[in-house]
This record gives C-alpha cells, structure tokens and sequence, in this order.
C-alpha cells in the first residue's frame, strides 16, 4: 500500500519543523554540557592551549567538596535565591490582592511595572551601584535629608551586602509576580466571588479561601519560574560587589566565573557548573514533582 | 458600604499604585538625571534637583568611535539572533503542539530542562568549543549562535502555548482546501499567532540584547557588545559615572521601547507562560 | 610656578629635536600597520594617550589602544592570548602576571629583538632603566623564579612601573605640627590623631576592597613589618607575628581612616586624597601625577612626600605595569618598535610631563625635570629601598591564592573575624594548594 504524498508530508512534517531548533539547541547547548562534563575531570588552566588539559579523574570534584569556600558559596546561593523568590511573592501577591480592582489607566502603570525587569542586569547593576553609593549616591543623600549623616555600609560591610543585592533583585522582578498574580485575580470568575459572599463569608474570607486557593497555580508556576531565574543571576551582582566583601555575595555563578578566570580553573569551573547544574535540576524536579503530587491530593480529596 | 468609605479606600488604592510605580521608576530616572549632569553636580553631597541638564555624557558617548561600534555589534547579535530563534521557535513549538511523533516526549522534556541553565554553567565550554572547535570566536556569528541556543528553550514553551490555543478546526479546513502541512503553518496559523510571537520576540529580543557573561569572553574588541563594554569601562580609578549612566540609558532604551509599546503583548506572554507551565 | 611653565616648556622643545633623528628607517617597513594594545585605565596609562600620537606621526604606525579595568585585562588578555591568532600586539601587565604569562609559554623572550640590529635602537640604553623595574617587571627565571639572578631572562620593560611613598598634607602637619612619620609606631599616632584635630578628615586613606585591593594593602605592611608570606621553601609563614600585625595595623588605618573609607580600591583611595578627605596616602608613586592637577585634586600645592615608613626594615613595595609582546601577535616586529619608543629615554620623559610615572634614571637625574617635579628626589631615595621580594610573583599566587586569601583577608580586617584565626585556617589551606601545585617535590 503507497501513502499518498500528502501523508509523506504530514508523516515527516514535524521533523522538518523540529530540525533547525533541535539541532541549534543540540549543538550549542547538549555539545557544550557535554563538554563541561568532559572538562571536569581534566585539569586544564585558562591561556594554556587545549590540548595541554590533563586527565585527573575526580580530582576536581575532591577539591570544591573540601574547599569550605564552596559550602559558603552555595550557602549563599541558596539564601539568596529562596529569599529574593520569598519576598517577591509575599509582596507581588500582596499588593494584587490589595489592588485587584479595573483601575484606570492600568495601561500605563504596566508599562512602568514591567520596566524594572526589561532593563538589562548590567545596568540594574550599575543603577543600583550608584545608589548605594555611600559618598555621593542618591540614597546617602535621602538619609542625610533625615538627618541620617552617615550612610549604612550598603554594599562595604560583609553584613550588609547581601541584603543589599537582595533589595536590588526584589526591585527588579516583583513587578513580575504582581502582574502575574492580578491578572490572575482578574480571570477568577465574579459568579465565584459573589457565591460566597452569597453564603455570608467576609471580604477577607473570600480572599483567603476563595481567591488565594484559585490562583495558588499560577503564583506556584511563576515562583518556580523565578526561582530557576534566581540561580541564574550573575550580571547584577558581578557589578556591585564581585561576590564580596568577603565571601558574602559569592553566588555559584560568581564563583564559577571566578574560578575559570581569576584562579584559571577551568576544569574545576566545569566541576562546579555541573554541581550547580544538578542543584538546580533537583530543586526544580522536586518542586515540580511536590505540585503534582499536591494538586493530585487535592483532586482525590 | 457607604460611598464615601468607597471613595476613600479608591484613593488609597491610587496612593498605593502610585508609591509603588514610584519604586519602580525611580531608579530609572535617577539614571537618567545623572547622565544629564555634569560632574561636579555628580559628586555633590547634597541632592540637587534643579539644575541645567548636559548632553555632554552623550556626546562623549558618541565621540567614542569604539563605543559606536559596540552599539552597532549589539543591534546585529539581538536582530540576527532574534529572528533566527523565532524562525527555528515557531517551527518548533507548532510541532511540539500539534503532532505527535517519535520522540515527542525526550524533545520536550529536554527544552524544559534547559530552560534552567544558567548561563555561568555555558562560559567555559562555550569557549573553548567557539575557539577550539567550531573556529568562530570573536565573531557576531558566534554570539548569534550561543544566544539562539539559549532564547529557544523559552521561546519554544511561550510560543507552545500560544499554538495550543488556535482552534484545530482552522488545519482541519486548510488540509481539506487541499493544503500541505507547511501552507497551512505558513499562511494559517502563523498570522493567527502573531500577537504570541511579538511577546516571544520581544523577551529573545531582551536577552540577546542585555546578556553580559558570554559576550564577555567570546567577543574581541572589534566584536564586543555594550554590555561588556559598559563593565569593561568601569575603572577602579575615577568611574565616569556621567558617561556610565548615559551609556547605561542607551542600553535600556531599546527594551523600553518595547515595554510602551507592547506592554499588554508581554503580560500575555508571561501569563502564557506561566499558566500552561 | 611660571619658571616651572618655562623649565617644561625648554624641556618639551628640546626632546621634540631628539625622536627625528632617530626616526629615519626602522619604522619604513611596518608604516601604515596597526598595532592593537591592551592597556589598563590607570593614570600611567592615560599620560600616554596624550604620547601616542606622536607615535604615529613619525613611525606611520597605527595603534588602537584597549583600554580595560586592571583588574579585568589579565582575564581578557589570557582568553586572547591562549587563542591560536591573537588579538593583541602588545600588552600592559601588572607585574605579578609575568611569571603566569611566561611558564604558559604566552609572551616572547625579547633577547631576539634586541639582538636584531634592524629593531634594536642603539641608543636605547637599557642600564638606564631603573633596575629593581627591570628586575621585578621584566626578569623571569632567576631565584624563586621570579627575582633576578644569572639564570634570568628578560620578557618584558617596565612601563608606568611604581614603587610606594608616603604622601601626607604639607599644610595639615604644619598647622598641627605634626612631624612626618618615619616608623610604623608614629604612622599609626599620627593617622589617629588626624581625625581629632581636623574633624572631617581622615588620617590614612587605605585599599580595602575585597580580594586583590586588600591582600595589596596588607602586603604593603608585611614586608616593613617583617613578614613575608613564604619562607625559602615555599612553607607559608604568613600568620606568624607580623603578618598578624600587618593586619592589625590594617585595621586601625582604616578605623582611622576617612568616612566612607571602607571597601575602597586603589581608584577609591586616591579620590579620598585628591579630594581632600585624607591627610595621609600610602601607596603607588602613581599619584604625584594628579596631586597637582586642578582638574583632578583639591590639594595642588599642598602635598609633600617621605619614604615608606619604617617597621622592622624600611621597604616599599615594587609594581605597576610592564609591557610584552604576545606570542600569537602578528605584528611582533612592529610592537618591538613601539615598545622600544614607548620606554626611550626621550619618551619617558615627555610621558612624566603628562603625569606618568618615569622608568628610567636619565628622567629622575634631569635637572629641568627635578625643578618642575620636586618630589622625584624623594622617589629616588624610595627606590633604594625597594622590595622587589614583598609578595610572591608566582602563578599559583596570582591566580588561585590570591582569590582564596583575598575574601578571607577581608572579612577579618573589615569585618570581625579574628585575625590569628583566619590566617592559620589560611596557611593550612595554602599548604594544600602549594602540596597540589608541587612546591614540596624537594621535601
């Protein structure tokens, strides 16, 4: 039996459609992957020639297991990511729950919303930088407007670095959550809402146990999203303090570049990428797991 | 509830939204007001709110013939890597919508995974696969490539959705007018996406545009983009901040841009995103 | 001030007749090239922006300049350099990178050059150029591998090269009738007294920031202290007494020091006294350029200049730049030419009038430019004293220990982890990594 030349069409279609994306992806995303993993186990310094990479097993991986900077770094990563996805989306959720309403001229103030996250992480980096600043930055001179003469060690003292680069990330993606989250509020259906006022329950009660319930998914789905972003960072941190004072803002990302450019490691950087690779693989799988897994105990229940 | 209470918790809705887009712009005008200050201005201890704006910081900007070219690198990689992943995205994503083949399955699963690659993870290899390997280190080329690479996994899940929301009806009416597969993806669905496809371009757009780490190393100095430039230029000794912060504001126009135009366009894409995640 | 004007004017009118006589030939062969750079930004640096296009003028060789942040060009100029064509022709290092650049097989041995006699100038005169630069800027091979020795080999020229002086406020002493301190005992008493007698005012402006800034100003105390961070067998002894009063004294510099003074680097720090916010600086020679600029400091005229205080032994530091030639350069002929014009005695010269830092003896024993640069005897008599040994020039100490010593540093002298602590915890660590790196195969 001869397929007509339609079905050939149809039968080989979504190859041809999947080709070009497959193999750009495969080639300048699985080769280099596959690469790192290669690198690791080689001990090869950055400016000599490729060839002169050495075989050393997992020596590599030995090394960053006992380097106790390592343990500080992903410490670091690890506070940093749950608390800037923390605070975003106690205050995103906060705020569309306290603004959900039609407001007037929503169109504008979106735009305005949407900017922070639009704007490039070198120059959030550099913007916020600058506004640390604790000579002339605009937030020394806010205080000393109070009567605050000498500025808070913003981005200088080890104690306070890290919140700082916090406030700049939660400055910058927020607005994300909030405008996910209305538009959320937005599509839960008024029937619903008035069903339960119908059967007396409070402004709050509804929000609790009617709204906060129906758009759980969706502010699930964006934190994740987020989150995955939050390990991703580099760029904003890179410029305000380097990973310093100390080891105190030394996200993975930043030690990883640290390690294949200023130590010149770069098997042992490769070592690192693939432990952040796996720790962000695990946190996401577990998580995504975790919400299927809650969403079927809710249907059963 | 009485009207007036009404009104009066209206008004502090507005005060709230209003503190909040306050938040959010500030920074941003600050950048923009100190690169129209001159430099004694900068430095100043005291806030100074009026003053006589300078385009100094832009015309030194300007002047700088490797600054200009950094500026015309970075409008090339962000076109030609755009258009490149929403060319290869679409293809990809009406596919992963649409039909079921072999392989279907690995071929998602993997995009979604690696959607969560930082790019960190990307520097080393990428490096020594661009220079050693592939020979296109240093070239526009090569950054097309690697940020190809990086925008389809996000673009392919955007656009997934978008796909997924046309009515089949309208294939199933092509195919019968006696449509191959590839007319109808070409001249039925596609013009029905397009508002889905402005969004997903619009983030390929940003990231091409913004991204630092890899251009840092596989650019040379003929190929630098204005990311690296900009961090390269960040002395130790006397920061220009005049000329970092107008430098800084000709980064962000371009998304800007984008933001005022297309903000309903973006929500959609994030919801999309988000919703069928 | 006016006979300074005309003392620089005579000297600028007689070096213009000096370049053309030699500028005939060697250039004919590579006029109309262009040479690509890596400079830093760097106060050296920007003096010889202001040179370069006379080199041009009289060579016909072109030359793109890439400017980078110092503390970044290494990174860039090591991805450039491992390529198998390079991008650069020349580059400006700091001089704890010559033993890396060299053991990687990355720049070239300049013997060949100099041999050639189609290249190499014969009036050059390199016993001009001041030889702790040479030595600890250019020679790579000698004892510990990087001092000079007979078994050294020369790879680079010292260029915007320094050494460490105190600078302190001529007006600020007198009218508090301070002495200047020539002992650590006095530096400090000094530097704590200041803030009190001149509310507002610092008494030492200090690096501090986090990583390489901070392991530069703690070394800059070690060696005056008498400290040093390996013994002749590579055993790290730095958390001995006077590495751990190095530190110490690091710590009341700063608690001393400016408003805002913390977490400075090198750029930071020199603000601090070009504005006016400090009455002391102890660093890099560097700054005598821009003390006198009104464009970039408030205290022209007002600065004086003494040797680096004393502490068990008078020491001052040795660093800044030296230039090489990469490997993987294409035009290695043509960026021997600039190198050589670059560090010519008639060059160095006009580099110093535009605020650069000279490296040749001709330069600091020219009477015109004594009279214009009063300061110079001071930084003569600072060379005497140079430390070409204050810090390890190895590979393994620019690159990894640095990185890991740097943040720890950090945190116990600009935080509050204790000092003896930290530098035991370390050394243990820098043994690790010496053991690993192999320096113990003789033990």
């Amino acid at each position: 039996m001869r397929a007509g030349y339609a079905t050939r069409l149809s039968r080989i279609a979504p190859y041809v459609f999947m080709a070009p994306a497959v193999l750009i992806m495969a080639g300048a995303l699985l080769w280099p992957l596959a690469h790192s993993v290669w690198l690791s186990f080689h001990e090869w310094k950055l400016g000599t020639p490729q060839d002169a990479a050495v075989f050393t097993g997992l020596e590599n991986y030995r090394i960053l297991l006992g380097d106790p900077d390592t343990l500080t770094s992903l410490r670091v990563t690890l506070v940093f990511a749950f608390t800037v996805v923390t605070l975003e989306v106690a205050l995103g959720v906060g705020l569309a729950i306290l603004l959900e309403r039609p407001i007037r001229g929503m169109n504008a103030l979106r735009s305005i919303f949407i900017m922070p996250m639009m704007i490039a992480p070198i120059v959030v980096g550099l913007l916020w930088r600058y506004m640390y600043n604790e000579q002339f930055g605009p937030l020394a001179q806010l205080l000393l407007l109070f009567g605050v003469e000498e500025s808070p060690p913003w981005l200088s003292s080890p104690d306070w670095a890290l919140a700082s680069v916090i406030i700049a990330d939660v400055w910058q993606w927020t607005p994300f959550i909030f405008i996910l989250a209305l538009a959320a509020l937005q599509s839960v259906p008024t029937s619903v809402v008035e069903a339960a006022r119908m059967d007396g329950a409070q402004a709050r009660q509804t929000v609790f146990y009617v709204k906060l319930p129906l758009i759980l998914p969706v502010v699930i789905v964006a934190a994740l999203l987020r989150l995955i972003d939050a390990f991703k960072v580099l760029e904003v941190i890179f410029i305000m303090t380097e990973g310093g004072p100390g080891l105190s803002t030394e996200i993975l990302s930043m030690r990883i570049y640290k390690t294949a450019f200023e130590f010149q490691q770069l098997g042992r950087a490769s070592a690192l990428s693939n432990l952040l690779l796996l720790l962000v693989a695990a946190i996401s799988v577990g998580l995504v797991l975790f919400n299927k897994l809650r969403e079927r105990a809710n249907e059963s229940g | 509830m009485k009207a007036g209470e009404h009104r009066a918790a209206g008004s502090v809705y507005y005060v709230f939204l209003a503190g909040m887009a306050l938040l959010c712009l500030a920074p941003v005008v600050l950048m923009v007001v100190t690169s129209l200050k001159v430099r004694t201005q900068i430095f100043s201890d005291t806030l100074t709110f009026f003053f006589i704006p300078t385009v100094s910081h832009y015309a030194e900007a300007f002047g700088d013939a490797a600054l200009t070219r950094t500026l015309g690198n970075s409008m090339a990689v962000a076109l030609f890597a755009t258009a490149l992943t929403m060319a290869a995205g679409c293809m990809a994503a009406y596919a992963l919508a649409r039909f079921s083949f072999f392989g279907r399955g690995v071929v998602s699963g993997a995009t979604l995974l690696m959607r969560m690659v930082p790019p960190a993870v990307l520097v080393a290899p990428i490096f020594m696969l661009w220079t050693y390997q592939f020979g296109i280190s240093d070239t526009l080329s090569g950054l097309v490539l690697a940020y190809t690479a990086l925008n389809l996994p996000f673009v392919i899940w955007i656009l997934q959705s978008f796909f997924a929301q046309t009515p089949p009806q309208l294939e199933e009416a092509a195919r019968l007018d006696g449509a191959n597969p590839f007319q109808t993806f070409f001249f039925v669905i596609l013009p029905i996406v397009a508002p889905g496809m402005a969004a997903a371009a619009i983030f390929a757009f940003r990231i091409a545009w913004n991204e630092f780490i890899l251009a840092l190393v596989l650019t040379n100095r003929f190929t630098r983009t204005i990311p690296v430039e900009i961090s390269l230029s960040i002395s130790e000794h006397n920061i220009a901040w005049g000329k970092v912060m107008a430098v800084g504001t000709l980064i962000a126009i371009p998304p800007l841009i984008f933001t005022f135009i297309a903000s309903r366009h973006i929500v959609k894409g994030l919801t999309a995103g988000a919703v069928k995640g | 001030m006016i006979h300074e004007k005309i003392a620089a004017g005579a000297v600028l009118a007689a070096l213009a007749l000096l370049p053309s006589a030699a500028a005939a030939n060697p250039y004919q062969a590579y006029s109309g090239t262009t040479l690509v750079v890596s400079f830093p930004n760097h106060p050296h640096y920007d003096a010889v922006d202001r040179v370069l296009p006379e080199f041009t003028r009289e060579t016909g060789i072109k030359v793109e300049v890439d400017k980078l942040q110092y503390t970044k060009m290494r990174d860039k100029q090591l991805l450039e350099m491992a390529k198998p064509r390079g991008d650069y022709d020349l580059v400006a290092y700091v001089v704890f990178s010559k033993t890396d650049f060299v053991a990687k097989d990355l720049i070239e041995p300049l013997a060949p050059y100099f041999l050639n006699p189609a290249l190499a100038d014969p009036d050059y005169d390199p016993g001009d150029l001041i030889d702790v630069y040479v030595e600890n800027a250019g020679l790579v091979g000698g004892k510990k591998g990087y001092l000079p020795g007979p078994t050294a080999g020369l790879y680079g020229v010292p260029f915007g090269a320094e050494t460490s002086v105190l600078a302190y406020r001529r007006d600020i002493f007198e009218k508090h009738n301070l002495q200047v301190p020539t002992t650590y005992d006095a530096l400090l008493d000094v530097a704590c007294r200041i803030p009190e007698l001149e509310p507002g005012m610092g008494g030492l402006a200090s690096r501090s920031q986090s990583g390489h800034q901070i392991i530069h100003a703690w070394l800059l105390h070690l060696a005056p202290l008498g400290g040093r961070i390996f013994d002749d067998h590579w055993n790290p002894i730095f958390n001995q007494a006077p590495g751990v009063q190095a530190a110490e004294t690091l710590k009341q510099i700063l608690a001393c020091g400016p408003k805002g003074g913390a977490g400075q680097g090198f750029g930071g720090m020199k603000e601090l006294f070009l504005q006016g916010k400090t009455a002391m600086f102890l660093d890099s020679t560097v700054v005598s350029g821009e003390v006198d600029d009104p464009n970039k400091s408030r205290i022209v005229g007002k600065v004086g200049w003494a040797l680096h205080p004393t502490g068990i032994r008078r020491g001052s530091q040795t660093g800044g730049f030296g230039i090489a030639i990469p490997r993987n350069s294409q035009n290695k002929e043509a960026a021997f030419l600039l190198m050589q014009w670059l560090t010519s005695k008639a060059v160095d010269k006009k580099i110093a009038l535009a605020g650069g830092s000279p490296n040749r003896k001709s330069t600091f024993a020219d009477p015109a430019m004594q009279r214009q640069f009063p300061h110079f005897a001071v930084f003569g008599e600072a060379l005497k004293y140079a430390d070409a040994d204050w810090r390890p020039l190895l590979p393994v100490w620019v690159g990894e220990l640095k990185g890991m010593i740097g943040p720890r540093l950090s945190e116990s002298i600009v935080g509050d982890a204790p000092i003896q602590a930290t530098l035991d915890e370390l050394a243990r660590r820098t043994r690790q990594v010496m053991e690993r790196e192999g320096f113990y195969t003789y033990q």
